[in-house]
């Protein structure tokens, strides 16, 4: 029998208003990689703070090592040899990696100056031990975020970590990254016998890599299964309370005129170098052309100058076939552009603002809901808060409440709520579904589907191969700021084309 | 639905009220530590500011500049761009409508009184306007321009009346007097209350509703929330933080307009005694809501004029009222720790009971 490592009994934890954990019972086993699935604001997280000590349940008791927790605080929880990595890490970028790892308890030199030298000792042993290569004196801001994660793992693994909670490990791994990193676990649990306990929604992952699956709903553990008895499917099924269905999508095909052309585009990214090196590409009314590619390889750069974001540096841009070189935001929206996103909360909303307030941005100047533009009808406008809320099922208590209350997932909701409304030809969307659950990116799809089938032109960047790969009529790959490849969708496959995603060209014909 | 809005506001008063009990608890210890009662001061201190005809006419009369200053501050801050130069703003303000008023003293009342207060909000915006431009253009921190142009308004019109314009009858530091006619009626004999409190409703009124209930208000807002998302929106931010430093210069200049035809007849040297940063202090504790800078002047007024009184009735002195005033700040400000150790307190409680 295996060793139970950790044990929750009747976990209960109560927010004001909010039951985030009922009456959940789980145990995780010695050396095993346990999953724990759920949508969003199932209660996952909540769960692993408890774990890790950052807030006490209000009921029931953890047990850990088969002690029991009295006191909860992650210093208590990393004495008891549990560490976590959390989905935004907590690293000093202007550190070194070895710095970052030791900081908190430094090797000494007569006992008063960081013994720099040692602490890269120490940080190479650890690598050697672990198989997580890094080099120990590079600063974390030189660094990918892959490397920034295992910098994570390695300073848990430095503390004494045992047990290994990993909250959404992979949402910021290109498919790569996310293979070693898989493998790198695989290694620490079958060669090292520890423990790890990953949170996720990725449901591929899970049965790639997990022994067993705890899948949550609403805040209880709806269900604990082997991974080998289970399938995709079934897990959906468990994680939404019915059948997820994703249904081949239906299309209608439009021949339409080209509503968006870029030539040969250039822009620079924050850092003032050129981000996009000549971008060449036709949308036509009624098609959705996909970008495929690792994040950071230009994407960012390429919407925010569609949309006016960010200035053109050379090239040109014809929308509607007017070219919007200069143009603010403001006149490219009037050429009937709506925009979603890559970062919802950078650009997207604002959070201290109602939703109602959120949904109205944009047309508040409109005759609809403002007399001349100027006197706002709070009716029309609430009335049309509720309908959007309704039509994209935005989970709330009600439209008054701050955006930034929302789950990730409803604020995505929020802004294709808004975005969808303005009812434009020309749609440019960005990561339509990061962070949001399974129910709800079915619903997302079929959205677009249906706006691409109503005749709109849209461009969709999205790092999730399987979405590109749902919506695309055509994908093009971008790498380092250029066009690798372009392709029919069912040209290719999704494992083909990560070879242009890491810069080989295609031969053009 | 739930009422989510109306949960907000009572949650938001009473931690309100709850910091301006405080605060009076501590300046009653404070009092008590001084080994006087202060039941005899406080009762004192509404007395002094509410007990007679004459008392409560002063007490209005002090709201007028805090409601303007304070309005001001609530449009810029909402804004996102903070203009801390409502003094210099004022000082102009109030020198430009004086001298409309000792230069042209024939005009008709009206058409002089209209000017007057044109010629403030023009002085007072144009001087609000350059630090806009320097910040939306060069991002040279307006924070930092607009209190140094405090001095430079200040010092300019200390020159001005001590030279230039410098009264032909003795009177030092000060103006000629505006035209006779152009005096706002006084409403209570002897006290200071004119009827610039009748404009400043009317101003009032207009900023409440520019900022609640028309499109331009709710830009102003989401400018200042979040201005990438603004201008992602389709809004042109700059537009906006520069209207916003406008209207706010505008309103300090109108507030030193009425000082001079409504009290002082005439422009002074010192003629605010820091209006604007009391104005500051109110839309900052009500967090811009209009109709909280409303009542918040009127108490900061209470507390002004109650506290002279309470000094020669009880010697209780009247720098104990900053003392209040100060506290109810660092109240709101701490809010949120508040919260949290109350958080803290209801769960160990609970935790007791079970």
């Amino acid at each position: 029998m295996a060793q139970k490592i950790i044990e929750l009994k009747n976990v209960t934890k109560r927010f004001p208003g909010v039951l985030a954990n009922d009456d959940v019972s789980l145990h995780v086993n010695k050396a095993e990689i346990y999953a724990v699935v759920g949508e969003n604001g199932a209660g996952k997280s909540t769960l692993m703070k408890t774990m890790y000590g950052l807030h006490a349940p209000t009921e029931g008791e953890v047990y850990i090592k088969g002690k029991k927790v009295e006191h909860f605080s992650p210093s208590t929880a990393i004495k008891n040899g549990v560490g976590m990595v959390h989905q935004h890490f907590m690293l000093v970028p202007s550190f070194t990696i070895a710095e970052n790892i030791v900081l908190g308890s430094e090797p000494r030199d007569k006992k008063i100056f960081v013994d720099k030298e040692k602490a890269n000792e120490i940080v190479r042993n650890l690598s050697k031990t672990y198989g997580l290569e890094v080099d120990p004196t590079v600063r974390i801001e030189e660094v990918s975020v892959g490397i920034q994660q295992r910098v994570e793992i390695l300073k848990t693994l430095y503390k004494g970590a045992d047990i290994l909670i990993l909250d959404e490990p992979t949402a910021v791994l290109t498919p790569q990254e996310t293979e070693d990193l898989f493998k790198v676990i695989k290694k620490l649990v079958n060669e090292l016998e520890k423990t790890v306990i990953i949170i996720t929604h990725k449901l591929n992952e899970v049965i790639a890599i997990s022994d067993r699956v705890g899948v949550m709903r609403q805040g209880k553990l709806v269900g604990e299964v082997k991974t080998s008895e289970v399938t995709e499917k079934k897990l959906a099924e468990m994680m939404v309370g019915r059948e997820v269905l994703f249904e081949e999508l239906s299309r209608d095909e439009i021949k339409g005129e080209v509503l968006i052309k870029a030539e040969n585009i250039v822009a620079k990214d924050n850092r003032g170098f050129d981000g996009l090196k000549g971008v060449s590409f036709e949308i036509k009314a009624g098609e959705i052309l996909g970008v495929a590619g690792i994040e950071g390889n230009g994407q960012t750069e390429l919407i925010e100058v569609l949309s006016g974001m960010r200035e053109l540096k050379s090239g040109n841009i014809y929308i509607n076939n007017q070219s919007t070189t200069g143009f603010t935001p403001k006149k490219i929206r009037d050429l009937g552009v709506a925009h979603i996103p890559e970062d919802r909360l950078v650009m997207g909303l604002s959070k201290e603002s109602s939703i109602t307030d959120n949904m109205l941005m944009g047309s508040q100047h409109n005759e609809k809901f403002s007399s001349k533009g100027i006197h706002l009808k709070r009716n029309v406008i609430v009335d049309h808060a509720k309908d959007l809320i309704r039509k994209f099922d935005v989970r709330t208590a009600s439209e008054e409440v701050t955006v930034g209350s929302l789950s990730g997932g409803n604020m995505q909701k929020v802004v294709i709520a808004r975005e969808f409304s303005f009812d434009t030809p020309i749609l440019l969307i960005s990561q339509p579904t990061r962070g949001v659950d399974i129910g709800a990116i079915e619903f997302i799809h079929d959205q677009i589907i249906k706006k691409r089938n109503e005749g709109c032109a849209i461009l969709l960047i999205s790092a999730e191969l399987d979405e590109i790969f749902r919506l695309s009529d055509r994908m093009i790959t971008l790498y380092e700021g250029e066009i690798t490849g372009e392709f029919k969708n069912g040209e290719i496959s999704k494992n083909d084309i990560g070879y242009y995603m890491t810069g080989n060209r295609k031969e053009s014909k | 639905m739930i009422n989510i809005k109306l949960k907000q506001n009572i949650e938001y008063l009473t931690s309100l009220f709850l910091s301006v009990f405080a605060a009076l608890f501590i300046g009653a210890l404070i009092m008590m530590i001084n080994g006087q009662n202060p039941m005899v001061g406080y009762k004192a201190l509404v007395v002094g500011a509410f007990g007679t005809k004459y008392k409560i006419a002063t007490t209005f009369a002090k709201t007028v500049p805090l409601i303007l200053t304070g309005f001001a501050t609530a449009i810029s801050f909402m804004s996102g761009i903070f203009n801390i130069g409502g003094e210099g703003q004022l000082y102009l303000g109030a020198f430009a409508a004086a001298y409309i008023g000792f230069t042209f003293t024939n005009l008709p009342v009206f058409v002089a009184v209209i000017l007057a207060i044109l010629a403030s909000a023009l002085v007072g915006g144009l001087y609000a306007y350059f630090p806009g431009v320097l910040k939306v253009k060069y991002n040279i921190d307006e924070v930092i321009t607009t209190i140094m142009l405090n001095s430079v308004a200040i010092l300019f019109t200390t020159y001005l009346v001590n030279y230039p314009f410098q009264a032909t009858q003795g009177k030092m530091g000060g103006t000629d007097m505006i035209g006779l006619s152009y005096k706002f009626t006084k409403l209570v004999k002897l006290s200071k209350l004119n009827t610039s409190i009748f404009y400043t409703a009317i101003i009032a009124i207009v900023m409440y509703y520019i900022i609640k209930k028309t499109s331009f208000g709710y830009n102003f807002k989401m400018v200042g929330e979040n201005s990438i998302f603004s201008r992602y929106a389709g809004l042109a931010n700059k537009k906006y933080m520069i209207r916003a430093m406008v209207i706010s210069g505008a309103l300090c200049g109108i507030a030193g307009c009425f000082e001079v035809y409504g009290v002082h007849y005439r422009f002074l040297q010192n003629i605010s005694k820091g209006y604007a940063f009391d104005g500051m202090l109110v839309a900052l504790i009500v967090r811009n809501n209009p109709l909280g800078i409303i009542f918040m002047s009127l108490f900061f007024a209470m507390l002004k004029t109650g506290s002279i009184s309470m000094e020669v009735a009880t010697g209780i002195p009247s720098e104990l009222m900053l003392v209040i005033q100060s506290i109810i700040i660092l109240f709101i400000a701490g809010e949120q720790g508040f919260k949290n150790i109350f958080k803290k307190f209801r769960a160990n409680r609970r935790k007791l009971v079970k």
